[in-house]
């Protein structure tokens, strides 16, 4: 890439940028120092932002210059500067950080996106984000460490900071190393071999520790904040998270309907309306989980990734268990209507479709397992997704069997119904080990050592989100009581609602890892 | 809506709920053929090259325009005073001219409701109402407050208006709530108003101190000025004196955690050493000054020991202070706030003055005592200001002065005061009793700016006729007003601003104004006219420019010149400073017999004391993104954003005591008013027993709680000091 600025600069024809140079009092002009780099990438090596944490005084003027030069709302700040403080009165520490994208080695939101949106450019390492190939998923925003990439509502796609790539192959600085009335931001270049051996430079108090996803931000600290005296600013007041609702009702749903098809295969009462029952409950999970993407109408461009992003995967897998369930149905209307006789195709299907379920809801959990969302990234997340997937299973089960009784007395046809007798020992059974997995976690949050698990806990013991905790504990036990007085239906409503109040704080009470931000914080409407 | 845009607008509606539609439009990037790749909304056709119109340290700009609207902002490579770079408020200027909440028409008070009312009637009657009051009360009943965010060419004509047309000598300026003090502090030690440095100063000079200057917040441009002399200077020294640590302190080679108000003792404390070690210069004492034997007779008490007690900070601190500005080749000293808001600020002024004077740290390179303005033509005001003083730097008590200015203007020398008239703390205690019952005022909102706003609203009240000409509307001063006049703003009009060093930049016009709104220089034509005075006033005059060229003729000869100075010069230079680089190079002073005074300083406690029942020092100040009382910044999406509220700084230590946590809302209660739903912010920054909290939050008021005690030179209000206690508020 040609880097025609810093001649420019010194041929002194650039009247439209910036001088990168610091001119010396009657000298003549002569280039002291350039922001960005003076000579083009050779192999193995990439370009990278310098923040030297010395010179920031606080302006903000990177943020402003970084929204003016992608033209993005007020709310969505591809760059944002962080406050941190450390020390007591009058030897007080005061610093800031100034981040946009850390355009990392080994990043996690190119290795999470479905949708192959990001790539990592070959040549310049700058990890790029694209508009038009974006489903707003928002995974990328779940993957990374620094919550760099923001999802942006009225356009339904994610944007991120792409080091201002297009001034820089014009030879021109990124906006905001233009804006620094410090020059405390430069672009540099590293050798990525170097790089991955030693990225100590990466780290810094107020950010999350570099060997995530290998940051390549360098960070000049003060000598005196070596020690780590600094901390962030902005931890005393956690937000609760966008509850993603549709993944509320689809996980829930879907779980449910992968555990009712597993048990009725196991206890022999694929009886035909049942199926059709349960394809219908899959089919609206699916559909609902669509309205998640800020994309709804490129929802299948999310498979195009299963090698290697747990999305596409869950995607896929779960694609595949409906249709092995529509299948299965449709053999066993065949058989009902007696078009077809072979009751194999119909368990054939069913067990298939079962085992896409439970490996589809397994590559659910994994979605959430990402070491930027610490609360989510534990054993006990595909452990409550399984066991959900159970509870309700056994529970949805003879529920639909009840129903496929009172719809078949309605049918002019003979379905052959054979009703079955559900015991509740399964229900009470799972409902203990769901609400076990649920308290262990709860502990081992409160216990954690790291600050963004405590404060995931903190906020479900908070006021707002209190509520939703008890009464997700309150009806899995309602849930079991009731089916022990043999009411199936209401049972059902009860572990339903347990299970999306539980999923609902899956999704609210993540603290994300982030850069340390300002103290005040805007107030979304 | 007919079935065809409807089904259109639908499935907009749709495409875009789907993501068929990601407004590719509205988000792509082009190239702008002077600036490079960017979003294509911040591509201009053309760019108008103009100077910031926040604070004072005069930045120059190029705005882009695009189909007759502002687009972008960016900072001018070519100006000497910023180089290309600006602030988060002047990278986000361009939004201002865009922004929501604007005056749009003349309002006036009609059975109690704002009505809109032509131009024509708004003008009768404000000078038949005006003129009505005069009659009966005498032509001192009308108090005019002005204002540092006007173009020179405006104060100017405005000045006029007010003492010759309205005859009334009670003009002030909002400048007193915050440059009076320096005005006051420069006339008293060298004769004359004018800092006498420059910018470039703070690049060569090897030690600077900084007193009560938080630069890094407020005028932000200026550090990289300190960051390039670290580069090429062997040795500069940072010295920044402040109670709070500052984003400015972080920055400084030696923070001063001085007590609240000790900076006198400090300064005093300093010369002491001076003295006493013989690192003054004698010979320039000798040939420019005078009052030096009284000066060393009465620092002689300020003792190093004796300093420590008052200014809190260690003997060797301040001995090595001392050493530091005594020893170095050139000394700046910079002040703002920190000293001129202050019952004393005009004498802590002189007393920075003296360390300049008996060091020599005056009119050489890198040597200067230097006042950080704050509003963007702060200066202008007091160059052309017909209001402490006569334009010009001349004097009412000064007879020659009074017939030069009449000899000019074409008038009856009995036209000019003798004495200057009230000045604006002055002006609303004139209105609470009485004597004064009708106000105007001019592009400020005293509502949040003026100290002990219960006093402020008793004058209101008072009030017969309260007129505000102001650019936003509603502001809290202008729902109060019985006449709203809508006024062009910043990039509506065209004509120049001065600079803190002095430097006249040009400012020019980007767009028109919104709806009705009218510059402030049409304004005050309009009402001259109605008032019968136009021509005799303003002869021959229709732009800004023919006030300029009148103000030329006025200044000519006066320590401002601006006689050779053309709007042309101006512009193509990147603005051209009067007086040149810096004043006093020839040691001469604007006194008669050409030498500085040296002024012993005593060092005051500050009025209000904490106490048992109020036990924390309140001091007020600003944060980098916004200005003043948010009339602008406010209505930029970004910036409040950014600091959406006020809060209140507590050191851990109270915090702990008074079992707050960060984030609460707490009251701060004055024996004034109280100030509720503050939140909290427990930080090492501030020192145990003080708290601080911004300014400039109509919501937040902090003016509710300070106290109006007034400089007795200057006038200025001690907003920085006064006795609040702290609770934490009920739940709203």
């Amino acid at each position: 890439m040609p880097l025609p600025l810093h001649d420019r600069a010194i041929d002194g024809s650039s009247f439209d940028l910036v001088r990168l140079s610091l001119l010396e009092s009657g000298a003549p002009a002569r280039v002291v120092d350039a922001l960005i780099p003076e000579r083009a990438l050779e192999p193995g090596e990439q370009y990278r932002f310098h923040f030297d944490m010395t010179k920031c005084i606080g302006c903000r003027s990177c943020e402003i210059a970084c929204n003016e030069q992608n033209g993005n709302p007020y709310d969505i700040n591809w760059r944002r500067v962080g406050e941190l403080e450390g020390g007591a009165y009058p030897d007080t520490l005061r610093h800031y950080l100034s981040m946009g994208c850390n355009h990392c080695l080994d990043a996690d939101c190119v290795k999470g996106c479905p949708v192959e949106a990001y790539i990592k450019d070959p040549i310049t390492g700058i990890v790029v984000h694209s508009a038009d190939a974006c489903i707003g998923c928002q995974y990328c925003v779940w993957n990374c460490p620094y919550s760099v990439p923001q999802f942006n509502a009225e356009r339904g796609v994610v944007g991120k900071c792409d080091m201002c790539k297009g001034r820089l192959a014009e030879g021109l600085e990124p906006a905001c190393v233009n804006a620094c009335p410090e020059h405390a931001i430069e672009i540099e270049i590293v050798s990525k071999a170097a790089w991955k051996a030693d990225f100590t430079a990466a780290d810094s108090p107020g950010m999350p520790a570099a060997r995530h996803t290998i940051s390549t931000t360098r960070i000049t600290l003060p000598p005196a904040v070596a020690g780590g005296e600094l901390e962030r600013v902005d931890s005393g007041q956690i937000r609760a998270e966008h509850p993603h609702w549709s993944l509320v009702f689809m996980t829930t749903m879907v779980q449910a309907a992968v555990g009712a098809l597993v048990v009725m295969l196991l206890v022999h009462a694929t009886d035909t309306v049942s199926l059709t029952l349960l394809a219908l409950v899959t089919a609206v999970a699916l559909n609902i989980s669509v309205f998640h993407l800020g994309r709804p109408a490129y929802a299948w461009r999310a498979l195009k990734m299963w090698r290697r992003s747990w999305l596409s995967r869950e995607v896929l897998l779960f694609g595949l268990f409906f249709l092995s369930i529509g299948i299965c149905t449709a053999a066993s209307w065949a058989q009902t209507l007696d078009l077809f006789h072979g009751i194999h195709v119909v368990l054939l299907s069913g067990w298939t479709a079962s085992i896409f379920g439970v490996l589809g809801t397994i590559a659910s959990a994994y979605i959430y397992l990402v070491p930027a969302r610490p609360s989510w990234n534990m054993i006990h997340t595909p452990l409550d997704f399984l066991l959900s997937a159970s509870l309700m299973g056994v529970i949805l089960a003879p529920v639909l069997d009840e129903a496929a009784a009172r719809l078949e007395h309605l049918a002019p046809r003979d379905f052959a119904h054979t009703p079955i007798h559900y015991s509740t020992w399964p229900v009470v059974v799972i409902s203990a080990l769901w609400l076990i997995n649920q308290i262990i976690r709860l502990l081992r949050l409160r216990g954690s050592s790291l600050f963004e698990s405590r404060a995931s806990f903190a906020l479900m013991r908070g006021p707002l989100l209190r509520p939703a905790v008890i009464s997700s504990f309150a009806f899995v036990l309602l849930s079991s009581v009731v089916i022990l007085t043999g009411v199936w239906t209401l049972g059902l409503a009860c572990a339903f609602i347990a299970i999306l109040s539980a999923r609902y704080l899956f999704f609210v009470s993540v603290v994300p890892l982030s850069m340390g931000l300002s103290f005040l914080r805007q107030r979304h409407a | 809506m007919n079935l065809a845009a409807k089904t259109r607008s639908i499935l907009v509606r749709a495409k875009r709920f789907l993501g068929i539609d990601t407004l590719r439009t509205k988000y792509a990037y082009a190239n702008d053929p002077r600036f490079g790749h960017i979003s294509e909304s911040r591509v201009a056709d053309s760019w108008v090259k103009t100077t910031c119109g926040y604070c004072s340290v005069g930045c120059g700009m190029l705005i882009g325009v695009k189909d007759g609207k502002a687009v972008a902002a960016r900072g001018n490579p070519d100006h000497p005073v910023n180089r290309g770079k600006l602030c988060p408020k002047g990278l986000s200027e361009h939004h201002m001219l865009t922004a929501p909440g604007r005056a749009t028409t003349p309002l006036l008070r009609k059975d109690g409701v704002l009505t809109p009312v032509s131009w024509e009637e708004a003008i009768t009657t404000m000078v038949t109402r005006i003129t009505s009051i005069q009659a009966r009360h005498g032509r001192g009943a009308l108090g005019v407050v002005g204002t540092g965010q006007l173009l020179t060419e405006e104060t100017y004509t405005l000045g006029k208006l007010v003492q010759l047309g309205f005859g009334t000598s009670n003009n002030d300026g909002n400048t007193t709530l915050c440059m009076a003090s320096a005005v006051s502090g420069y006339k008293l030690s060298f004769g004359s108003d004018g800092p006498p440095g420059s910018y470039e100063d703070i690049e060569t000079a090897d030690v600077i101190l900084l007193i009560g200057a938080n630069i890094a917040d407020n005028h932000p441009i200026l550090c990289e000025r300190l960051q390039r002399n670290g580069r090429f200077a062997q040795h500069r020294t940072l010295i920044v004196a402040d109670p709070r640590v500052t984003k400015t302190a972080m920055m400084a080679d030696i923070h001063l955690p001085v007590k609240p108000r000790s900076d006198i003792a400090l300064l005093n404390g300093i010369a002491h050493i001076l003295i006493r070690d013989g690192l003054i210069d004698r010979a320039y004492i000798d040939a420019h000054t005078e009052g030096f034997a009284e000066f060393a007779a009465f620092v002689a008490t300020f003792t190093p020991e004796h300093t420590s007690r008052i200014t809190g900070l260690g003997v060797d601190r301040i001995e090595h202070v001392a050493h530091l500005y005594g020893n170095a080749k050139a000394a700046f000293i910079g002040w703002t706030m920190g000293v001129n808001h202050s019952t004393q600020g005009a004498v802590t002024v002189t007393a920075i003055n003296n360390l300049a004077l008996i060091t020599g740290n005056i009119g050489r390179t890198g040597a200067s005592p230097f006042s950080i303005t704050g509003q963007c033509n702060a200066m202008g005001t007091r160059e052309t200001g017909f209001t402490a003083s006569l334009p010009g730097y001349r004097k009412f008590e000064n007879a020659e002065d009074r017939q030069a200015l009449a000899d000019i203007w074409n008038i009856d020398v009995g036209r000019i005061p003798t004495q200057r008239g009230k000045a604006y703390p002055d002006i609303i205690e004139a209105a609470v009793t009485g004597s004064i019952k009708a106000l105007w005022f001019v592009a400020t909102n005293p509502a949040v700016s003026f100290p002990n706003y219960d006093l402020l609203e008793f004058a209101f009240k008072n009030l017969e006729f309260l007129v505000v000409q102001d650019g936003f509307h509603p502001t809290p001063t202008t729902a109060l007003a019985d006449l709203v006049l809508p006024a062009a703003i910043w990039g509506e009009k065209e004509g120049t601003y001065t600079n803190s060093e002095r430097r006249i930049s040009k400012v020019n016009k980007v767009v028109v104004p919104p709806g009705e709104a009218r510059a402030d220089f049409d304004i005050f034509l309009s009402i001259a006219e109605a008032l019968g005075l136009r021509e005799e006033l303003y002869p021959g005059w229709t732009t800004t420019r023919d006030a300029y060229k009148e103000w030329q003729r006025v200044s000519s000869g006066r320590a401002c010149d601006y006689s050779s100075i053309s709007w042309e010069q101006v512009e193509r230079e990147g603005g051209v400073q009067w007086g040149g680089d810096r004043l006093y190079t020839d040691g001469r002073f604007a006194f008669d017999n050409g030498r500085a005074r040296l002024h012993a300083v005593p060092c005051e406690p500050f009025a209000e004391q904490p106490d048992k029942e109020y036990n924390f020092i309140l001091n007020t100040g600003r944060t980098v993104e916004h200005w003043h009382t948010r009339t602008k910044t406010g209505a930029i999406a970004m910036l409040n954003g950014m600091v959406p509220n006020a809060w209140l700084e507590m050191n851990p230590i109270d915090a702990a005591q008074l079992k707050l946590r960060s984030h609460d809302r707490v009251t701060v209660i004055s024996r004034r008013n109280r100030v509720a739903q503050v939140e909290l912010r427990i930080t090492g920054i501030v020192a145990p027993g003080q708290v601080f909290m911004p300014f400039h939050f109509p919501e937040a008021n902090s003016n509710l709680v300070t106290l109006g005690a007034f400089d007795p030179i200057s006038r200025e209000p001690n907003f920085k000091q006064c006795a609040v206690r702290v609770e934490k508020s009920v739940s709203p």
